[in-house]
């Protein structure tokens, strides 16, 4: 059969020309706003499609008005530790269960995927009372095991235990870093490995660690970097935990310290072309972190080795 | 330097309830070249693999030499393994490939170096050293698989069917290959395999397992001369044993329909093993019909129904051709006939 193929072509082409309209308009409309002056956006009643020549200046204002490159750094921190946590916890816990067998394995599993099904933001209030005082547990131990009491015997006062992590880049990142989602993917990626390659290190001589570490490790590179990545992207667009875990703008990750931004003052139309002009700037460095990894995630999502 | 004997007393496998192998007992001689070979799913691997310190033993004890070596990890045992898919590091050139196993053991460069080119050179690897496994053939993979085994001079040399993904061509030129480097390096060796012509060509003594049990352990020869059950008699051997029911009256062995085989003396209800190459035509012998007839190239094989109906396979030197239907008349040859007992299948 002779399929008509430049039909074909002709419709995919056109059907791939609006989804690309369709994802890029948003950008090309902060490009516009954010290339406007305050006065410029005032008087013509709203977003619109004009040019203007004020984008340098509203970025210069980015850089030296606002907290946004000092935040830009604690994106930066905050999201490598969290996309750093999640894959080495990830791979770590994905090696127990694929290379270890254990009666337990389906439970430790299962676990394993609740994680995925409570994401943080219903756990919001909770986790910020654990990350206030991690030293909790520890009071709590000390109140079953009564040494508490025999503490306020001896001292002649009751002591408790503080250690707060809010404010602080692991405070912030920790609790975003616990979900277990790169499990799955490197699960499937270590069942497809030759069963005998576990056997073979074993009769080289190698421990299950130097395994993990000499063998497992360069063979997974792909798959690691492109979790990696969404892990990174995942952890800098992250807004309501940062929030409230960092509550000084010396702490707070750019996402949050842009949303400051729009409400200064309430009785003011809010200055958007500024806004747009930081929007950019805070998603410049995930946009180019794409575009330069671009072939790596794929590659490495195609859960195979190579 | 000549390998270890391993001895096994009493090894029992369970995998849950599951008993694969209930109780082997058996030694294997030191720098001799033993294949265990089955039917596939007999438990091979898992002797293999116990003996290897891959698997755990559920019970019984493994020596090599006088050293209990059943709770030991593999690498305290100085054995190393060949595997059916080679299991080679995909990210690891060749040498390293090598030379992984004398790096974890903390060997220095140099004489990783050294003792590297020395393996890889006597399996024929010079020059392909740097290259990953990837950008190999089969054949040169087995290789670095062998090389690998053998770099760390163990004392004992195992073999998971490392021929069997290999085209026949190449298995041949393997097989002498593989001989050649035992005699050289005098290691035991033990070679798992469900391949008969493997174990015939290969082994000093073969070890013959069925549901993890041995049913024959002894030389190649002995095993095809004299078959000690007719599930070896089937096994060993292509095209396989014929086995014919028959009758002893005493002065010979008869068909149940009163054809006379032999005058071999016998009394009693018999099982009666004669090899295809050990059948004759003759003019005035017992009579069949051709059924079946191919030409292999070397001989043919026929297939011919005996008055009973119970199928002969002869093999005759090339040139005898038969077309179906057409009759002809066989000897079985003085020596040849081998007698079991019908009920336990065991040898007479
Ligand atoms: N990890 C395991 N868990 C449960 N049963 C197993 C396991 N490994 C092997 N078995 C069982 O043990 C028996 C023997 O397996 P084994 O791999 O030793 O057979 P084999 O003789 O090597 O067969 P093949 O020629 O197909 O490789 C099989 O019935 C198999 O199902
Ligand atoms: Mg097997």
């Amino acid at each position: 059969m002779v399929e008509d193929t430049r039909g074909i072509d002709r419709t995919a082409f056109a059907i791939l020309i609006i989804g690309v309209a369709f994802i890029l308009a948003p950008i090309v409309i902060a490009f516009l706003t954010a290339s406007l002056s305050y006065e410029e956006f005032v008087s013509a009643g709203g977003i619109g499609l004009n040019v203007g020549s004020s984008f340098l200046d509203n970025m210069r204002r980015i850089v030296t008005e606002t907290q946004l490159p000092g935040q830009l750094w604690n994106s930066i921190v905050i999201s490598l530790l969290v996309a750093g946590i999640k894959c080495a916890f990830a791979f770590t816990a994905t090696f127990a269960l694929v290379f270890y067998e254990s009666r337990w394995n389906w439970i430790i599993f299962s676990l394993t995927i609740a994680t995925v099904m409570l994401p943080l933001e219903l756990l919001v209030i909770t986790t910020y009372q654990i990350v206030a005082n991690v030293a909790m547990p520890l009071n709590w131990l000390m109140q079953i095991t009564g040494l508490a009491w025999l503490a306020e015997e001896v001292v002649g006062a009751r002591h408790e235990f503080r250690l707060s992590l809010l404010d602080t880049y692991i405070g912030v990142a920790l609790p975003i870093a616990t979900s277990s989602t790169s499990v799955f993917i490197y699960r499937q990626f270590f069942l497809s490995l030759p069963k005998d390659l576990p056997r073979a290190a074993a009769m080289d001589g190698a421990s299950p660690f130097r395994f993990m570490i000499d063998i497992l490790l360069p063979l997974s590179w792909t798959p690691l970097v492109a979790t990696f990545m969404f892990w990174f992207i995942g952890g800098w667009t992250q807004y309501l935990w940062p929030l409230v875990a960092a509550a000084t703008p010396d702490a707070q990750p750019a996402v949050v310290g842009l949303a400051k931004l729009a409400n200064t003052e309430p009785d003011r139309i809010p200055d958007v072309p500024l806004l747009m002009a930081g929007a950019l700037f805070v998603s410049f460095i995930p946009v180019v972190l794409i575009g330069v990894m671009q072939r790596q995630i794929v590659r490495g999502l195609n859960l195979s080795e190579k | 330097m000549t390998g270890n004997a391993i001895a096994m007393e009493d090894v029992r496998k369970a995998y849950g309830g599951n008993l694969v192998i209930p109780g082997l007992t058996a030694e294997i001689g030191g720098g001799q070249f033993t294949v265990i070979l089955g039917p596939s799913g007999c438990g091979k691997s898992t002797l293999l693999n116990m003996i290897a310190g891959l698997e755990r033993v559920t019970s019984g004890t493994i020596r090599f030499g006088r050293r209990e070596v059943q709770d030991l990890a593999p690498k305290d045992r100085g054995c190393a393994m060949v595997f059916q898919n080679y299991a080679l590091y995909p990210h690891m050139s060749v040498r390293n490939n090598i030379g992984y196993a004398l790096k974890v053991a903390g060997v220095p460069k140099e004489e990783r170096r050294k003792r590297v080119d020395t393996a890889a050179e006597s399996v024929g690897l010079r020059g392909l050293l740097d290259r990953r496994p990837s950008e190999l053939s089969g054949g040169q993979r087995q290789r670095v698989a062998v090389a690998r085994a053998i770099v760390r001079e163990p004392s004992v040399l195992l073999f998971d069917e490392p021929l069997s993904n290999l085209d026949a061509k190449l298995r041949h030129g393997m097989r002498m290959e593989l001989t050649r480097l035992h005699d050289r390096i005098g290691a035991t060796s033990v070679f798992v395999t469900h391949d008969q012509v493997e174990a015939m060509t290969l082994a000093d003594k073969v070890m013959l397992l069925n549901n993890g049990e041995i049913v024959q352990y002894a030389a190649p020869s002995e095993l095809y001369e004299n078959p000690a059950t007719t599930f070896v008699a089937t096994f060993i051997g292509a095209p396989a044993m014929n086995l014919l029911a028959a009758d002893g009256e005493g002065a010979g062995i008869r068909l149940p329909d009163g054809t006379l085989l032999t005058k071999t003396p016998f009394r009693g209800p018999v099982t009666l093993g004669i090899r295809p190459e050990n059948i004759e035509i003759v003019p005035d012998g017992i009579p069949c019909r051709t059924v079946y007839s191919e030409s292999l190239g070397s001989h043919s094989v026929i297939v011919a129904a005996l008055p009973d109906g119970q199928e002969l396979r002869i093999a005759t030197p090339l040139g005898r051709r038969m077309t179906p239907g057409e009759a002809l008349s066989v000897r079985f040859m003085k020596g040849a006939i081998r007698l079991f007992d019908p009920e336990s299948g065991k040898r007479h």
